[in-house]
């Protein structure tokens, strides 16, 4: 009896989800809902709402308006396989996420295959590596940021040495060694190299490490919470060179948590809701507005993939996944056709992604924008 | 018909839906055209969650020890299949290594178990998985650390490449029914006596001439020898592998399933599987797919079905269903005697 209701159950979970509309499209997005990435998977959950909402209430994409599936990956590689499996099998234009980069490197096998383009929120700088044509990305790989990083140590701290902190996950890791890479490569020294755990609430050992190692600048690569509790130690331990970072560092979320501490941090900001560009600024007012907290760079990210998806579909014609990733290889969305992109941005064909970039301080207790990288090809 | 009989018809009937289910029969002339994809993958993980599970319950269920380390030996087995495949060795090679490796680590694991109980081996054996994850992530010259080692090949078996969704399902079925058999056989061996014998009371078990030693140590060896060979399975199945299924919290959700499915029971590991595997899958279906459903979390309801099944449930599925049929099938049964899978006070 209890056999027949348990299968009656499923079998009902089963029909219930294959009601499908015709005049809408859906995305589905495998992104971290749950997990470790859970903060970062709402935000792309709630920017790439937005940019749906928007791009519906004008019309859609080719005349179809867009319904967004969120499946959640539960921050496992093997999850977000299945769920990017599933996605596949209902033949969609496009697939968005997922953002940590061991599950995008569990999946981009299955979207090539699928030839169905996968807008990643990754950032490690091997997935552009692997040979997928069907992979792009939403912000600079650490292959991309790293040299900008390093040059600006060289050129503009000019440090012959440095300390590197950064953060033992996927994320951290795949930055530290490609920094490591870049430094070697302009003659830097490294003379620290302090790995620090997630959510790691106590910094001092490290700092005393970086302080030993009297480096002519640090480069800090963890996540907001973990930047904001180093730079709080490290003010408190007297650390007088110059604190670098990379995004991270530079974010509002850091300098709401390490107040005055966070005051003359610099480093390299590929997006940023400070960014003094005014699309830039007004999609922070209208996240801010509809969902009650300031955007980080992965809000940001999930945004820009709906109108990297319209761009491409109007370029193509048609709502055609292989010709979608065709017309979106090479493509450059310029804001004054698609004003969601917010910055002008090219895709080359392995999916990486150029656009101007920005060095930054933080003055004051706000992001100051100091200069503005151009794109690395013009 | 005796319930013996019964039994092994259910069973086989079990098998054949199993096997022929997910596959397109319409070339047959039936109307039935398969499972997705992504249904059958689901299946896939779901045989080897079950087999890891397996494991887990010989050395609670059965043998009365604690493990909180299953997650460990998963990784281990699927480590090294990886390492073993990329350089080339065929996969019959891993599979078997990936067992052994697991099997002696499980030997090793198993002497804590000779001195501390319960809780106390429960640490133990915590310590012990997050040492593992802790190797995993930081031997980087080895495992690749956080970036995980990719393009974990599928293998060709007798001439088949398993590379196929539905192939590597069959593949992994058939494993799960092997194994599955042998689990059976060791537990109508002397051994599995032996091991109940260790559950139920230790020290008449001894006196009685079971060596507690040896067979704590071969409890502990097999049900990791069996973690070791569903990370066999596990790595060629993603084809990628990273530190985090290997982590603390998937070892806990093993001995979850064997105590929702039924600890010591032999169908508990499975339905246990299926509780942690596909019945999460199906109400994240039905969340990601019903914009009516969107606001809800699909993990909360899943927690709550999960407590409320242990509150009146204890002895898990399996026990839910004997409690159910059990006097039916046993009419003349004492009605004050103890009901079978009933926990004892």
């Amino acid at each position: 009896m209890l056999r027949t209701v348990s299968f009656a159950l499923v079998a009902g979970l089963g029909l219930a989800t294959s009601a499908m509309a015709q005049d809408t499209i859906k995305i589905p997005n495998i992104i971290e809902l749950s997990g470790a990435g859970a903060t970062v998977g709402t935000n792309w959950k709630n920017g790439s709402s937005m940019a749906v909402d928007e791009i519906n209430a004008a019309g859609g994409i080719l005349g179809k308006k867009i319904e967004m599936v969120f499946i959640d990956s539960a921050s496992d590689p093997g999850k977000a396989r299945v769920g990017i499996q599933r996605a596949l099998d209902d033949t969609p234009i496009a697939i968005f996420g997922p953002i940590y980069s061991g599950s995008v490197s569990a999946t981009l096998k299955l979207t090539e295959e699928a030839q169905v383009p996968q807008i990643i929120g990754g950032e490690a700088a091997n997935l552009t590596a692997q040979g997928s044509k069907y992979i792009f990305r939403t912000s600079f790989g650490q292959n991309v940021s790293m040299p900008k990083i390093a040059n600006y140590l060289r050129d503009g701290v000019k440090a012959k040495t440095v300390a590197v902190v950064y953060v033992n996950n996927d994320f951290g890791k795949g930055g530290r060694n490609a920094i490591i890479k870049e430094l070697e490569a302009r003659q830097i020294k490294v003379v620290a190299d302090v790995s620090t755990e997630a959510g790691q609430a106590d910094f001092a050992a490290d700092v005393v490490k970086v302080k030993g190692a009297n480096a002519d600048a640090v480069f800090v690569y963890t996540n907001e919470e973990e930047s904001a509790r180093f730079l709080i130690e490290a003010r408190k331990q007297g650390i007088d060179k110059p604190l670098i970072g990379e995004t991270t560092l530079l974010g509002q979320k850091v300098i709401d948590l390490a107040k005055d501490a966070a005051n003359g941090a610099k480093g390299h900001v590929g997006l940023t809701v400070d960014a003094a560009i005014p699309a830039v600024q007004e999609f922070g007012r209208k996240f801010q507005a509809k969902y009650n907290y300031k955007s980080d760079h992965n809000g940001m990210k999930g945004y820009i993939a709906p109108y990297m998806i319209k761009a491409a579909a109007e370029k193509a014609g048609k709502l055609d996944a292989k010709a979608i990733a065709d017309a979106l290889r090479g493509l450059t969305i310029t804001p004054d056709k698609t004003p969601g992109i917010l910055i002008e941005a090219t895709w080359d064909e392995t999916g990486e992604i150029d656009r101007i970039s920005f060095l930054a301080e933080i003055k004051d207790g706000k992001q100051i924008i100091t200069e503005t990288l151009p794109k690395l090809k013009k | 018909m005796t319930m013996k009989t019964l039994g092994s018809v259910l069973l086989t009937a079990i098998l054949a839906v199993l096997i022929l289910a997910p596959a397109d029969l319409t070339g047959l002339g039936l109307p039935w055209g398969g499972f997705r994809r992504s249904d059958i993958d689901v299946l896939t993980l779901w045989l080897i969650t079950a087999i890891a599970a397996m494991g887990v319950n010989l050395i609670v269920g059965y043998a009365g020890q604690e493990t909180l380390a299953q997650a460990a030996f998963l990784g281990i087995g699927a480590y090294l299949t990886a390492l073993m495949t990329k350089a080339g060795y065929p996969f019959v090679a891993a599979f078997l290594a990936s067992g052994l490796l697991s099997f002696v680590v499980g030997i090793l694991l198993g002497f804590p178990a000779l001195r501390v109980q319960k809780h106390y081996l429960a640490f133990v054996t915590l310590a012990f998985t997050v040492f593992a994850w802790l190797v995993f992530r930081n031997e980087e010259w080895l495992t690749g650390g956080v970036t995980g080692i990719q393009n974990i090949p599928r293998p060709t078996l007798f001439g088949f490449r398993s590379k196929p969704a539905l192939v590597y399902y069959w593949f992994a079925l058939a494993m799960t029914v092997a194994l599955a058999l042998v689990m059976a056989w060791i537990l109508r061996s002397p051994w599995g006596r032996a091991f109940t014998a260790l559950r139920e009371n230790a020290i008449r078990a001894e006196s009685l001439g079971v060596d507690v030693r040896t067979y704590t140590l071969l409890a502990f060896a097999i049900g990791s020898a069996y973690g070791g060979l569903a990370g066999a399975l596990y790595a060629p199945f993603v084809e990628f592998i990273d530190p985090s299924p290997f982590a603390l919290g998937p070892s806990l959700l093993f001995l979850l399933m064997v105590v929702v499915g039924g600890m010591g029971t032999q169908a508990g590991p499975f339905i246990g599987a299926a509780v942690a595997v596909l019945l999460q899958n199906r109400l994240e279906i039905l969340q990601s797919s019903n914009p009516a459903f969107a606001h809800l979390s699909y993990l909360l309801v899943y927690a709550i079905l999960v407590m409320v099944l242990m509150a009146f449930c204890p002895t898990g599925i399996v026990g839910l269903w004997q409690r159910i049929t059990a006097p039916r099938r046993r009419p003349h049964a004492d009605d004050k005697g103890p009901i079978l899978g009933q926990v004892k006070s």
